[in-house]
Parts: structure tokens; sequence; C-alpha cells
């Protein structure tokens, strides 16, 4: 029995980065089983609403009252009739909301890398010297120099269109072709340069849909339909790239259903021993063995499970001795902005639906002609122009309809995605009362914005309503939406933070726990920082670096 | 068209907000609303066919009644409107009746085409006028709805946008300049 539950490597959740980590530990030969809470979902046959057109969908991609009752949670993000598949059953998933917090889950093979929003940017010293020059968490134990290899590595396998910019705080990287701006979006990113004297920048957003065929995979159809799944390969996710190409060794092997319990730790090799997991249909408990374990299942997923690795040798927790296992829980703070009408471009047009939006990098406190006294950090704006038909009619009959038919005014929407200082408050625990129908303790969530995300909003917003007008757009309005609470964003960071002090920190610069050195975390949960990027590239960056530095270290033995 | 802009249309086309738009759009949660639908029966069908016929007539494309608009209406309130809503809609169509009686003297079924939309049109500046000046708690206007209901169904049906736009579910690229004279079929 042993036998056939023992491996050489166990990946615990494959999403983006348990994706990542399976493929690269297969293709460095080990055998690895990825233990994976939800259903399967196979590549393309598992998409069932792909290739539906508006009118094939019985309630034209609304949700219905009863999806907003089982999915009460999932619907304050992107969920809609189209994907509602792919995101949780809020009634089957339940956890203690402390503080408002939105935990956007979808539990499956693949994870959120299906429907995740796909913009990739490099983090860079701004981001990683943070802690350690304002105080804020604890000094991340890695630079910029120590990814930047990794970030290529990854981004060469992914396929990311952008451009070439040469901004500091915003690395380029090996990019596809970058998609184009449209002719609102040229005209604002040629009028931002022009009038601000502090650098800032309106680039076509870095994407990982693929501009050209790409391994296999892809090009990108220009449909905007990536979070059902695409039938063309068009865009990365663990399903389209990493988990086939990991298959493709002969080492992997996927088991869905097995929800992660905790990590087995024997105490006389001081080192973790397996993985212990609960079939979520037959409830059945299993073990599964390996000589190392990547802990890949998300942010608060992968902290729930050291949480509950409880032993004489860690009774708060693996690897919890520095009280940090839970703590800095950290997000984007989001839906603040400005919008607005163009009057001119009426002789044009767009064609295709772009999966992709602009970016403006960070350009407030980068450096001391930036520096603001009301904040520290920043934060970036993505959105984009947009030509719709003719909605601004009154009238019944013929009139109506004929007026619906030409195309309106073009507008232009600049929402802004802030960064989360750390603080030891923000933090998840284990409910000593309530339990999920497998017998395992909710987490509890306890998190908000603290004095710095609210005053840097204000900032946010007036500077989106500022670019929007330097540009000559008309009927500006500008939106910060209170309720847009933690988790939202779905950028969930931070709980088991990278550091050089086991101390202070969980984990070590190699994504291993300071305490139990052959298991790995590379998802979320490993942050030290938010920054103000969205952060997907950089798990992915981190679990190929963690990767390769486990493979070498079991070779010499020292796992 | 994206849903944002869709709904965005729909409203201003209506003059408000959309009526079940934070269902259609945020979702908040109505567990109260849950599992109530109302029946409506084939006449009714037929009836709200001819109501978004009038809105939307078929002209050298196809109209709302080919677009099947009376059936959609049916589901998104039985399946999507909260119950206060609910409740109007489906007295809203006997107050449709009764307006075209009193401003007609025959029922809304009986009336040709010039008739219905001379009523429709009254029917709308009502809706508008009301829905500006009502309070919040006050119930929504049952002629906002039906219009609603008939642009949202219309302009995501297959003839409403193989129609009247240049459609295409696989665009294959992106142009976000193309050249635009009076006349020419926008894509969607």
């Amino acid at each position: 029995m042993a036998d056939t539950n023992t491996y050489d490597a166990i990946v615990v959740g494959s999403g983006i980065s348990g994706g990542w980590a399976a493929m690269e530990l297969c293709k460095a030969g080990l055998k690895t089983i990825v233990l994976e809470r939800g259903r399967n979902v196979e590549h393309i046959k598992d998409y069932p609403t792909a290739n539906l057109a508006p009118w094939q969908l019985l309630h034209r991609n609304r949700m219905t009252k009863k999806m907003k009752d089982d999915q009460h949670i999932q619907v304050r993000g992107f969920c809609n009739e189209s994907n509602s598949h792919f995101f949780v059953n809020d009634k089957e998933h339940p956890y203690v909301q402390k503080k408002p917090y939105d935990w956007i889950r979808g539990y499956h093979v693949g994870g959120r890398s299906l429907m995740w929003g796909r913009q990739c940017y490099r983090w860079s010293d701004l981001d990683f010297e943070a802690n350690a020059k304002d105080g804020h968490g604890v000094d991340w134990p890695i630079r910029y120099k120590d990814i930047d290899p990794w970030y290529s590595y990854v981004e060469r396998f992914v396929g990311i269109s952008g451009s070439i910019e040469g901004l500091p705080q915003l690395p380029d990287g090996d990019f596809l072709p970058p998609m184009q701006l449209n002719a609102l979006e040229q005209h604002v990113s040629d009028s931002i340069k022009q009038k601000f004297s502090d650098g800032r920048r309106m680039i076509i957003g870095r994407v990982a849909n693929l501009t050209k065929g790409w391994n296999g995979r892809g090009p990108c159809q220009y449909r905007n339909l990536c979070d059902r799944g695409c039938p063309f390969s068009g865009y990365f996710s663990s399903n389209s790239a990493t988990l086939p190409a990991a298959a493709a060794t002969g080492n992997l092997k996927v088991r869905p259903h097995s929800i992660g319990m905790e990590i087995i730790y024997d105490k006389e090799k001081r080192k973790a021993k397996g993985v212990r997991i609960i079939d979520e249909l037959t409830k059945e408990v299993i073990e599964y063995y390996a000589k190392i374990i990547f802990l890949n299942a998300s942010t608060l997923g992968s902290t729930a499970i050291l949480l509950n690795s409880k032993s004489d040798v860690f009774p708060n927790g693996m690897g919890n001795a520095s009280d940090q296992l839970g703590r800095n829980l950290m997000d984007h703070h989001y839906h603040v902005g400005a919008g607005g009408a163009y009057d001119g471009l009426s002789d044009k047009v767009i064609f295709g639906r772009r999966p992709n939006g602009i970016y403006v990098a960070r350009f407030r406190n980068i450096d001391k002609k930036t520096n603001r006294s009301d904040y520290l950090r920043g934060f970036g704006y993505q959105g984009g122009a947009s030509r719709s038909v003719n909605w601004n009619v009154e009238g019944i009959g013929t009139d109506l309809k004929e007026k619906m038919n030409g195309p309106g005014e073009w507008g232009f929407w600049l929402g802004s995605w802030g960064e989360q200082l750390p603080h030891p408050d923000n933090r998840v625990t284990l409910s000593a009362t309530e339990k999920d129908k497998w017998g395992l303790p909710q987490l509890e969530i306890d998190c908000e914005w603290k004095e710095n995300e609210i005053a840097m909003r204000k900032d946010m917003m007036n500077s989106a309503a500022e670019m929007l007008e330097s540009g000559g757009l008309k009927n500006i309005y500008t939106f910060n939406d209170e309720k847009a609470y933690p988790g939202l964003c779905i950028h969930e960071m931070g709980t088991a933070r990278m550091g050089n002090d086991p101390k202070t920190s969980v984990l070590n610069k190699w994504n291993q726990l300071h305490e139990v050195k052959n298991v790995f975390n590379t998802d979320g949960a490993c942050m030290t920082s938010s920054a103000c990027q969205n952060p997907s590239v950089t798990y992915m960056a981190l679990t190929a670096r963690a990767a390769d530095y486990a493979v070498r270290e079991l070779k010499k033995g020292n796992l | 068209m994206n849903r944002r802009e869709l709904l965005k249309m729909v409203a201003a086309a209506t003059g408000g907000v959309v009526i079940g738009g934070e269902f259609f759009l945020t979702g908040c949660s109505n567990p109260d609303a849950a599992a109530t639908g109302a029946a409506f029966s084939t006449d009714n069908i037929a009836f709200l066919d001819e109501v978004a016929e009038t809105i939307i007539p078929k002209t050298t494309t196809a109209g709302a009644k080919e677009a099947e608009v009376g059936k959609f209406m049916t589901v998104m309130v039985n399946d999507c409107y909260g119950e206060a809503d609910q409740k109007t809609f489906k007295e809203g169509m006997k107050k449709l009746d009764d307006a075209c009686n009193k401003m007609h003297g025959h029922s809304f079924m009986k009336a040709d085409a010039t008739h219905r939309k001379e009523l429709l049109i009254s029917l709308d500046k009502e809706a508008r006028e009301y829905m500006k000046n009502k309070n919040q708690e006050d119930p929504n206007h049952y002629f906002q709805m039906m219009k609603q209901l008939t642009l949202l169904g219309y302009f995501t049906s297959k003839p409403g946008l193989e129609q009247n736009f240049n459609y295409k579910q696989v665009p294959g690229k992106y142009d976000g300049a193309v050249p635009y004279k009076k006349g020419d079929k926008l894509f969607v």
C-alpha cells in the first residue's frame, strides 16, 4: 500500500504556481503527484461554455437569483452565467469573516489560472527594497537580480505579449509582440507623455495572451472570452500549458478530489514525510509520501494546511515558531479611478475584442522628485478606451432601432490598483468552533484597509481624472468604492512570508520553511510585500526558482 | 459590446438604472426572492412579443418578435427579478392593456401597429417621468422593465446581432482604429 502512495515529490494544488511546480519537478525526472482538492478539468473538453454565442446563454450571461444565492460571495467578483462553474459554491465552502473579506475561489484542476486576468508585470527593486526602506514588514530575502533570470525563464514558456519601455520600476521582459493601443488610447498616451513631467507612461498591457503561435498554443483569436477556458489555447493556464508539459514527461500523476488536511511530520528525521488528504467525495483519509513537498494550494489554502499541521513539535502549526503564519495578509485595493467621454475620432471604430487594456506604471514615491507626504508606496492603472453602439437614444419603434445600430461616442475607463502595506493584525486563523463539511476547521479572516491605503485612494482617484483631462476627455466622473473589501481584487498575498530571519518569517530565500527544509511554499502566501503589480508572474518565477533549488539540493542529499 | 456597456446602453435608452441590474451586474444576493418563479402563459408570451415588436419592429432586419423577446422577458422575470419587481411586471401587463383600452377603446392585441406605437410612446414618457421622480422605495414602472428587457433581449439575440451589426464570434484580430463612415455596419 505504502508503495503506491509514495512519490519523489508532492505538489498540493494545481493552480498557476502548482502547475509550474509540477512541470519543473517532472521535467527534472521526479515522480510527482499533484493533489487537487476539486474536480478534474481537462483542457478544452471541460470548457462547456467556451463556444457559446450570447443568445445561447439562457440568461444572456446574467446571474440568476439562485446563482446569486449559492455564490453570494463569488458574484461580487466577475462570476457570471458563462463562467460560474469555475467558481465555488459559497454555501459548500464557508469561512468566517471577522471583517468583510471577499474570498474568490476556483476549486478544480487548474484553479484560478483558468479565470485569471492574465496581466503580467515584473517587480523591481523598488518593490523588493520597499519593506527595508520604510520599515513596514520585514526585508525581502531576495533582490531583483535573484529573480530576473527566472522571470525570463517563465516568460519564454508562458508567452507574454508586451512592449519594451525601459521603465526602471517596471522592468522589460522577454515579450511576444505587443497588442495595439486603440485610437483613443494612443491619443491619451501621447498627451500624458507630453503633459506630465514625472515620467509617467500609458502603455499597452502586458498579458499572457499569445499574439503569435507559441509552444504549440494559440494564437489568441480576440474573442475576449478567456474566463470560460480557451479552445484555441490562446492564453496561459495550468490546463493548457504546464500540466500537459508535465504529463508529457511520464512522471505526473494528478489526483483530483483530494483536499489537503495536513503535512505529516517525521520527528526523528526532522522532515516532512508526506501529506494527509481527505477525499472530497468519499471522505476517505489517505496519506501520500514524498521526499519533497510543494505547497501551492493558494495563499489562504496553503496557510490553512500549515496552520492545521499541528503536532507536539509544532503546537501552533507547522513552521510557525515565529508566530508569523497567518499574519500580514495583503491584497491590492481597487475599484477607484475615473472615466470620461471623448468628442473626437468619430471616423474611427474598433474591430475585435482585445482581451487586454492599458497599463500606467507606478509614478509616485519612485524617487525624491515624486515623493508624497500623505502615503507610502504607490499604485498603477489599468483600463482602456472603447466605442460602443449608440446608447444615448430615447423613444420607441424604427427610429430607436436605427439609432441604436450606429456608433456612440468614445469612452475611457481608468481604474487603479494600489499596494497594501503588510500589517501583522491583518491575519487569518483557524476557527476553534466552525468546521466545513469535511470536518476541517474553517478559516477566520480578519483584514481591513488601513490608513495608508485609504489616504492613497484619494490620489488614485484624482490622478486618474487628471490624466483623462490631459487627454481632452469630457464629462469626467470619479469613483472610490468603499465596499471593495480586501480579497475582491483576488490578489491575496502574504500569511507565510519569506525573510532572512526565522524569528520573524516563515520561509527562507528559497521558499523553504525555515523549520522544515523539505517543505516549499511558492504561491501568494510567500509574499513579503504586495507591490502594486499583478502578482502571478512573480509566483511563477519564484516557483521555477525554488523547484530548481529543490532538485539540486535533493541530488546533493540535503533534503 | 461587453456586459457593462450593454447595461449602460439599456439604462441610457430607457432613462434610468436597469431594473434587476443590481442582480445582472454586481449580483447582490437576494435570497428572499429566490425560487418564487411566477408562471407565464403562452398568451402572456404572445402579448409580450407584440409589446417588444412595437419597441423594436421588423424593418429590413428582424424585429423583437422574431428574436423571441417575449419568451426571454418571462425567463428573466422568473429567474432574475426580485419578488416585488416580478409582481410589478405581471400587474403591468394588465395595466398596459387597460391603458390601451382607455386610449383606443380596445385591447392591445386588437390594436393596429399605429395605435400600439402611440400607446407605447405615451407609456415610455410616463415611465421615464415616473422613474425620474420616484422615491427609492416606490415600485419600479412596469414599462421601464418591458423596454429594458426588450433591448437586452434583442441586442443579445442571434438575429439582433447578426442582422444589425458585423457580429463575429471569432474576430481573429484586433484593430483599434478602423475607418468608419455613416451606414457602415458596426463590429460587435
